[in-house]
């Protein structure tokens, strides 16, 4: 644990000492005010709803690009090495990275308290499903870099990396869109399911679905269970 | 404390090491040379744990590499070929960085990464970027870290590759003190570097073992062994070579083109034989011009032995 614990704070450290923390927050901001705007004057309502639907799309293609480089640079510059031969277990490896993210990802959410603080200044917002909207996000960011932490794990190549990563996130968006073009029932049922934004539409309803939550739990680990199989079968070849 | 047995790594169906077999007893130096590409990363990546095995096991402090691979890594230093740095951290950050996963006791840290700092001469560079370093200082931060949690068993791949001439000096009398009190294993291709430091030598050579010796032993047996140049004159020329060669003390004698009016010769003998020839001189009245004793340097035993594998 301790050493989850190391790996947590250097990768938190290589992220806000290098430009790419500044650069991510820049462009999530710009786009969550952007949201926040088109959702505020489209809808008039005193809500985030249209904002965080939208940021959960964006995270889709932006959270890989975060995570890209994990695995990847550690075996380009050789850290790798270090990792492999320290005694490191992969899961604190894992477990720490993926926290890491998840705490860039938390420093973000946390750049958008903004625009919840405008609306309580010139509206009454529901709180509750603010609380619940902010927990759906933090969810799909969980999830998301898990998956992107595995494409990480498959290639040397950091970009090659980032595209795999938002290929294997892509289905679980357009499956949402496929839900409502299929005919057959069965079928749209799946799509339903696999689209994790179906999955999230409960929590900007100010509703914490229980079988909502185990999904985004379940992608997590299965993801992080990946990695951790793709890490350790590379080391064999 | 460090033991190979049968070694072997395929990677598909190349063979990068076949059945590599040593020991490295406490407080040795062992040089682990070879031409590049020879399997000497691969198998002391293999002796780290890094690398699995395909065939045979690694033994190092008296743990299976294999088996208990977080004993192994414990007690192990390691410097890889590439110094494995951060490039966005600081020295500070990323020796602190080490100590930690390390499991160096918090109260232990600094006094630790204070020490290592001074050893590998990085004092006052906490706060250096490790990106922004040049080579010879990358290299010493990568040392600082093989070392930093005091390890019994030091592997270090290349440790002066990339150094200038006086990081070099630098780098070996620094690696010389660590040998004091733990076993080594140190590979390189610059040979004068294996001369000074190492006890032992292991050539490796397209992934197999083609000797493994002490550095005397290796000298006197690859690239012909110690022999003598011996130049001596007499109105009979020709005669020389034998009666020097009927010597008990003599092997061999190579008689080479007279130069200057002296017969040279190329005298091989297990002890050095030249007080027996100088009497010999003495008696028939010959003049000795040079009684030379060439031993091999470790440069023409490792082609002897290299260049007769190829």
């Amino acid at each position: 644990m301790l050493v989850a614990w190391a790996i947590f704070k250097k990768e938190l450290r290589v992220y806000f000492v290098s430009p790419l923390a500044y650069v991510f927050l820049g462009v999530f901001l710009l786009l969550a005010g952007l949201f926040f705007y088109l959702g505020v004057t489209m809808t008039g309502e005193a809500s985030l709803r249209v904002m965080l639907g939208n940021l959960s799309v964006s995270l889709l293609f932006l959270l890989p690009l975060l995570t890209m480089r994990h695995f990847a640079d550690e075996r380009r510059s050789g850290t790798y090495e270090l990792m492999m031969t320290a005694p490191v277990p992969l899961w604190s490896l894992l477990l720490g990275k993926w926290a890491a993210c998840l705490a860039l990802c938390v420093v973000l959410l946390l750049g958008t308290a903004l625009f919840p603080a405008i609306l309580a200044y010139y509206g009454d917002p529901d709180w509750g499903i603010m609380a619940t909207s902010y927990v759906g996000l933090f969810l799909v960011c969980a999830a998301f870099v898990a998956a992107g932490l595995f494409s990480s794990s498959l290639t040397d190549e950091p970009v090659a990396a980032g595209l795999i990563g938002v290929v294997i996130l892509l289905p679980f968006w357009v499956a949402g869109t496929a839900a409502e073009l299929v005919e057959t029932d069965w079928l749209r049922t799946v799509f339903r399911h696999v689209s994790f934004l179906a999955q999230i539409e409960p929590f900007s309803r100010g509703v914490i679905d229980s079988g909502a939550v185990a999904w985004f739990v379940l992608f997590t680990f299965g993801f992080l269970f990946l990695t951790w199989r793709s890490v350790e079968s590379r080391r064999w070849r | 404390m460090i033991s190979a047995q049968q070694l072997t790594k395929r990677f598909g169906s190349l063979t990068a090491v076949e059945s590599v077999e040593f020991q490295v007893g406490r407080g040795e130096i062992l040089g682990f040379i070879g031409p590049n590409g020879a399997g000497k990363t691969t198998t002391m990546r293999m002796l780290t744990g890094f690398l699995p095995a395909t065939e045979g096991r690694a033994v190092v402090a008296g743990h299976d590499v294999f088996d208990e691979p977080m004993q192994v890594r414990r007690k192990v230093g390691y410097l890889p070929e590439t110094p494995p740095l951060y490039r966005e951290l600081t020295i500070g950050a990323y020796l602190r960085f080490v100590s930690e996963i390390r499991g160096i006791p918090r109260g232990d840290r600094v006094r630790r990464i204070g020490q290592v700092m001074d050893e590998v001469g990085l004092a006052g560079w906490e706060d250096r970027i490790l990106g922004s370093l040049s080579k010879g200082y990358r290299q010493r931060v990568g040392l600082a870290q093989a070392i930093i949690h005091d390890p019994p068993v030091l592997i270090l791949d290349e440790p002066t590759s990339g150094l200038d001439p006086a990081q070099v000096a630098g780098m070996r009398d620094f690696v010389r003190r660590l040998a004091e009190s733990r076993t080594v294993i140190l590979s390189t291709h610059i040979l004068p570097e294996v001369e000074r430091l190492c006890s032992r030598v292991v050539i490796i050579s397209k992934g197999r073992i083609v000797a493994d010796d002490s550095l005397d032993g290796l000298r006197r047996h690859a690239g012909g062994g110690v022999r003598y140049r011996i130049e001596l004159r007499d109105s009979d020329l020709l005669a020389i070579p034998a009666l020097v060669g009927a010597l008990a003390q003599v092997d061999q004698v190579i008689p080479g083109p007279a130069d200057d009016g002296f017969a040279v010769l190329d005298v091989k003998a297990p002890d050095d034989p030249r007080t027996a020839i100088a009497r010999l001189a003495t008696q028939k009245g010959w003049m000795i011009r040079a009684m030379e004793r060439h031993i091999p340097s470790l440069e023409e035993a490792f082609l002897a032995i290299v260049g007769a594998e190829r």
